[in-house]
């Protein structure tokens, strides 16, 4: 209950409300377009750069790998849950539903975030090696969610003036995914010694950063929530909360049969209950055009992403405690 | 002052197939585009803000283009094919142009 409280009146999640509140109550406000991208890029690099340090502390062991594989695992096979889940309980189509599924395969970064602050909240301790396996649980959703959406259909000829390779870049390469593991990667090599330097920078200030980019995501998801909610049927709004606490308890059955930290075992389950509105609905618009944008962009911004920051965190913290013992 | 015919097309497309179009403009011998980001609009029963995505995928933009009417046809039909279930509005209007050598 300390988890919940705490984790509801952190100024993170303040933030975020005021945005969110502010959005929904019409208001003017905004964070310039270019300014946020900025805070977004600085935080992907703050956090590849603080899980690179942390790794290179610590040598590559058999149960690192081991948690990488289940992010992975997970990533490819929670779209086929969330696409059964809404194929049965909404009227999705097809195309809709395996879009919808690829968000819910993927993960957001700023849940990560919200939650590797909850757990050092909590006082518990997690490893850098998480931030690895968040970069790696970005892609294999999309991959799987085209393949439900192409399932019985017939192969469809090469879109012209498409370059190739081109969905393999979007889906890869990434900005995101480029800056996370970019930055895993200097920090791994610089180390605690060599990043001391820029630490002022990208330890010291990020807590207040983090602040302004939830400002920023609360306004947007109020905005987007405002926008599209109409496209949004009860079931499917629905699926939205319950998608992310059956994600949870599975995961936490799996972070039990790998004998993790309580601390990774939170931000585990908490990247599976995640869904992603930065990397996947960019490369479903490129690959599924069919898929309607209003539906799944409302729901993993405006539905799952508020739900796991306030609700859903705590919770997560509570089933890695019980599972870990 | 001698003005000169010439078709200009105008495409409202969604930005992350954009690149796409201008191969195309590129491909069939149009000499130049401009594209612009558009801010907000309405579309699909949907209203739709630059501000409203973080990921920008429902961005969209506005390719303009001018040139001769062969080139403009043969970018249409290639348009056309490329567009398939995308968001988009194509355009094409008779204008003049000052420097015909320029297209």
């Amino acid at each position: 209950m300390d988890v919940a409280i705490s984790t509801l009146l952190s100024p993170i999640i303040l933030f975020f409300a005021l945005g969110m509140g502010a959005a929904l109550l019409r208001s003017q406000m905004s964070i310039p377009e270019a300014f946020a991208k900025g805070l977004a890029i600085y935080l992907m690099m703050a956090i590849g750069l603080k899980g690179g340090v942390e790794m290179s502390k610590n040598p590559l062991t058999l149960d690192v790998i081991l948690m990488l594989g289940a992010g992975v695992l997970l990533s490819f096979m929670m779209p086929i849950i969330a696409y059964a889940f809404l194929r049965i309980t909404t009227k999705l189509s097809q195309t809709d539903a395996a879009a919808t599924a690829a968000h819910y395969g993927s993960i957001s970064i700023v849940t990560f975030v919200a939650a590797t602050e909850a757990v050092r909240m909590s006082g518990l301790d997690s490893s850098g090696h998480m931030v690895a396996v968040a970069a790696l649980m970005e892609t294999p959703a999309i991959i799987t969610a085209l393949i439900l959406a192409n399932r019985g259909k017939k192969r469809e000829k090469a879109v012209v003036g498409s370059e190739q390779g081109e969905l393999v870049r979007e889906v890869a390469l990434n900005a995101s995914i480029v800056v996370l593991v970019g930055a895993l990667i200097i920090g791994w090599i610089a180390g605690e010694e060599g990043t001391a330097s820029i630490s002022p920078f990208f330890v010291t200030m990020f807590q207040g950063v983090l602040c302004l980019f939830l400002l920023d995501m609360g306004l947007s998801a109020g905005r987007g929530l405002r926008q599209g909610w109409r496209q949004l049927s009860a079931a499917t709004v629905g699926f939205g909360i319950y998608m992310p606490l059956v994600a949870a308890v599975l995961t936490a059955g799996l972070g039990f049969m790998l004998g993790a930290s309580t601390g990774d075992t939170a931000l585990l389950i908490t990247l599976a209950a995640s869904a992603s509105y930065i990397a996947v609905p960019a490369a479903m618009r490129l690959a599924l055009p069919k898929a309607n944008p209003s539906v799944y962009l409302t729901l993993s911004l405006g539905v799952t992403f508020p739900f796991n920051v306030t609700i859903g965190i705590p919770i997560y913290i509570f089933l890695a405690t019980l599972v870990t013992g | 002052m001698q003005m000169h015919p010439m078709k200009r097309i105008e495409l409202i497309i969604e930005k992350v197939p954009y690149n796409r179009a201008c191969r195309v403009l590129e491909a069939v011998g149009m000499t130049g585009y401009t594209v612009m980001p558009a801010m907000a609009g309405y579309g699909g029963g949907n209203r739709w803000t630059r501000e409203s995505d973080l990921s920008a995928s429902r961005d969209m933009v506005v390719i303009v283009s001018v040139g001769e009417a062969h080139r403009v046809t043969e970018a249409m039909e290639q348009i056309s094919s490329l567009l398939g279930d995308h968001i988009g509005i194509v355009t094409v209007t008779d204008v003049e142009v000052l420097r015909p050598d320029r297209f």
